[in-house]
């Protein structure tokens, strides 16, 4: 089943389209649902043979679910991950039989934590050679050649097969989760944080190795990492993420030469290499991600950004976050009575409460941004009734260059902006 | 730029310190004879791979390691706490030699070799510590806001009594509540009518003295958060916590072991920021232990480069950055991803570090150097000066007793 819109091209391997993966929020006796928590909200991008997509972001904005949606780990909640089997796009999840063994043998993943992922259990022999043999790739006779070949490719050798996970430092055991996924010739890897808990001379080996690999096999790697330094030298095309959404994506060095969007900037202000002057200002993100059960609307990077705009989606939220952090107000709040995301009336306890917050959220206390959208600001006895500019999601746009970001404001009022 | 401020006066200097643990294999030298100093209110990065000892070095100074497994096999920690010079308070004058610190004989202790409980007054109150994983350190079953109150309770008793308007030759339960050393009956008796109105002021003392601590730390709504539980609060802000409670009562010596690996680098550059900003406003002399070289530039005054045990490179933080002179910090350096390294072309260290049981006396990065020869195969080399500020421990720069000497030159493996 292919739908006409979807990309043909013969060196596409995958197209994720509008992937969203929620996960259900069940309490009470009964289990009932919720909420759901949005981990992966609507992320598209393809990935072609040979290359290598970095996929970035914070901890808790999606990319490992999403990595394991595409490895066919989890079954996307929405959209859907395409393959191109033999020129025809299919959905991996909708595959069978011979065709989902094909797609499951030529997409392959290592994981972040080989203590985890390798069983403590098995021999090297085992951990390498189980895929040969659920394929019938080898006969017993041939599997141990197999194996070796396999270890000698990935720096380790015959000495090594009948050992233990727990035998091999960190690094090693990493070697043997490239080797496990290397044994059937895949066509794609995902990679899921596969260097982090390296050192990194020791990252350094396997990021030669990957490369070295790819080279040789023609191998697409989506390479899911929260390091930008080892993102910049890896990818080739880069995907960020916040919240579940991709805020920015295109060319690896268009992004690091002139990011459209401020988190992007804000992820690389926050680590400089170690060739950037030494006297340069660092300076990371101020506040929390969000809860992904309830993102904010507008630019879910709004509530962090120092570049909002008024248009950037202010809403109720944004008030009850910011009396959340006021020492001595939010004891004071007694009820939000909700109109729509962007309409409320909070109650209060007291009058007094009520005539603090509307001077408040008048003042320097709450960004400018916000209180530029401000619509309507009425102080009633105990309530404060409060309305905001109704925005609507704010999408990716396509920028020069097969760029996308997802900011209303443009790239150079995003590059000219300066920290103050 | 700290030694014409502070007159470079040491806090702390380690000498020869060695660790080593025994294990099935035989004895482990993890620390196996390292030397260094840490000034007032400088910070000395230590880096190195992962079980090169550099955490070993750092709990050593509070001696929370293992014994056994561990042995002390040898060295001090000598420790002197700051006690400012009543003339000059702390500039540097004639009386302390520009030194700021008070005159008189030398008051510094052996850390290893005080009775414990003389190391139980220093722990957590002149020396503290941050540790790698928030999640681990902080007591999961406790309302953040009491773990910072223990330290308090430790430590600052008297200062707790004063502050809840008690006389300061209060005794008995109420004392014994306010210093948290609870005798059998003491909760009878705090119920009396006298005694609870009394515990209710120390309560309330000691919880405006959490909640100044944890303000310290920038948070916002301390006295909310002080009623969560660890498990409630972001990595960020757990880290947040541990640094208010190791903050509490302005040690002179901060050890800080990894204390953002665990994080975001945006949220890690915020805690950075808040070491370094509490730091200089307090004077804090801190230890900051990291793997993570880019990281290390960007805080430490002085940086150290551990190596198997041992210190291979020692110096001011630019001389260490601009002109490493080891080749193991040559190698760390260039194993990092720059933006103009090609792709596939990173500088990796070959091999693995070294089990440390009985190392022979060669040198230790003998196997993964590059430019290894004779001389460096049959002796062990030792820090010596280049610059009266920057130490290193290699052939290439001093003179070998036997053998043919290394040299950038020629790579021979």
């Amino acid at each position: 089943m292919r739908a006409a819109a979807e990309p043909q091209a013969d060196d596409l391997i995958l197209s994720i389209r509008e992937v969203k993966k929620h996960y259900p929020i069940r309490e009470g006796a009964l289990q009932r649902v919720v909420g759901h928590v949005r981990a992966v909200d609507g992320v598209s991008f393809d990935i072609r043979r040979g290359e290598t997509v970095g996929l970035v972001g914070e901890s808790g904005c999606g990319k490992t679910t999403l990595g394991r949606v595409i490895a066919a780990l989890a079954d996307p909640t929405e959209g859907g991950v395409h393959y191109n089997m033999d020129g025809m796009m299919s959905r991996i999840d909708r595959l069978e039989g011979k065709a989902a063994r094909a797609f499951r043998r030529n997409c392959q993943m290592v994981f972040q934590d080989s203590f985890a992922s390798l069983n403590p259990r098995h021999l090297v022999i085992d951990l390498v050679g189980r895929p040969l043999k659920v394929y019938n790739e080898a006969t017993s006779a041939n599997l141990i050649e197999r194996v070796v070949e396999l270890l000698e490719q990935v720096g380790l050798g015959r000495q090594h097969l009948y050992r233990y996970p727990h035998q091999f430092s960190g690094g090693q055991r990493q070697r043997i989760s490239i080797a496990r996924a290397l044994a059937l010739n895949p066509e794609v890897i995902v990679l899921d944080e596969p260097t982090s808990a390296l050192d990194v001379s020791v990252q350094a080996q396997i990021l030669n190795l990957l490369n070295d690999l790819q080279k040789e096999r023609n191998l697409a790697y989506l390479f899911v990492t929260h390091d930008l330094s080892v993102v910049r030298h890896m990818a080739d095309r880069l995907v960020v993420m916040y919240l579940g959404k991709v805020a920015e994506a295109g060319e690896t060095q268009a992004i690091f030469d002139s990011p459209h969007h401020p988190y992007t900037r804000e992820l690389m202000a926050a680590k400089p290499d170690l060739e950037a002057d030494a006297n340069v200002e660092v300076r990371g993100l101020e506040g929390n991600v969000p809860d992904p059960a309830r993102p904010p609307r507008g630019c879910r990077f709004h509530t962090r950004c120092e570049l909002a705009t008024p248009a950037c989606g202010w809403e109720v939220d944004d008030v009850v976050r910011w009396l959340e952090d006021a020492p001595g107000m939010f004891e004071h709040l007694v009820g939000v009575e909700r109109q729509t995301d962007f309409a409320a009336r909070l109650a209060f306890d007291s009058e007094e409460a009520a005539g603090l917050l509307s001077m408040a959220v008048r003042s320097e206390q709450v960004p400018e941004a916000m209180r530029a959208a401000m619509r309507r600001l009425n102080l009633d006895g105990d309530k404060v009734e409060i309305e905001f500019e109704d925005v609507g999601e704010i999408g990716l746009t396509a920028r020069d260059d097969g760029r996308m970001a997802a900011c209303v404001l443009s790239p150079e009022e995003v590059a000219s902006w300066k920290r103050t | 730029m700290l030694d014409a401020k502070h007159g470079g006066a040491t806090v702390a200097s380690v000498r020869d310190l060695k660790v080593h643990f025994q294990s099935k294999r035989g004895v482990v030298h993890a620390v196996d004879g390292v030397s260094f100093d840490i000034r007032d209110g400088e910070t000395l990065g230590l880096v190195g791979e992962t079980g090169c000892g550099k955490s070993v070095t750092g709990r050593s100074f509070l001696r929370l390691l293992p014994v056994p497994p561990g042995i002390l096999a040898g060295g001090s920690v000598m420790f002197s706490a700051h006690e400012v010079c009543t003339g000059c308070e702390g500039t540097g004058c004639e009386t302390c030699e520009g030194t700021g610190r008070k005159a008189g004989q030398d008051r510094s202790v052996n850390l290893l070799g005080i009775p414990s409980e003389d190391m139980r007054r220093i722990r957590g109150d002149r020396i503290a510590m941050i540790f790698q994983d928030p999640g681990k350190a902080l007591n999961p079953t406790l309302p953040v806001g009491a773990q910072i109150a223990e330290v308090f309770l430790q430590h600052r008793t008297d200062e707790l009594i004063a502050l809840a308007g008690l006389p300061a030759d209060t005794v008995g339960a109420v004392r014994r509540f306010a210093s948290q050393s609870p005798r059998l009956g003491d909760g009878w008796l705090l119920s009396l009518p006298g005694a609870r109105a009394q515990r209710r002021r120390v309560e309330e003392a000691l919880a405006t003295m959490v909640a100044g601590a944890l303000a310290e730390t920038q948070v916002p709504n301390p006295a909310k958060l002080m009623a969560r539980y660890p498990h409630e609060l972001s990595g960020g802000m757990r880290q947040r916590v541990m640094i208010a409670q190791a903050l509490a009562c302005n040690p002179d010596l901060l050890i800080a072991d990894e204390p953002t690996t665990a994080l975001d680098v945006t949220v890690e550059a915020r805690i950075l920021e808040l070491i370094r900003n509490l730091q200089q406003r307090r004077k804090t002399s801190v230890l900051y232990i990291s793997h993570d070289l880019s990281l290390v530039r960007r805080i430490s005054d002085r940086v150290a480069v551990m190596y198997a045990g041992r210190i291979v490179e020692i110096g001011t933080t630019t001389e260490v950055f601009a002109n490493p002179r080891h080749p193991y910090t040559r190698g760390l350096m260039a194993a990092v991803p720059g933006a103009d390294t090609p792709r596939g072309r990173l500088a990796a260290i070959r091999g693995t570090v070294p089990e440390l049981v009985d190392p022979p006396a060669a040198c230790r990065f003998c196997g993964r150097c590059p430019y290894e020869t004779s001389a460096c195969r049959n002796n062990d080399p030792f820090l010596e000066a280049i610059t009266p500020s920057h130490l290193v421990a290699c052939f290439i720069d001093h003179p070998a007793p036997s053998g043919e000497r290394p040299n950038y030159g020629r790579v021979t493996a």
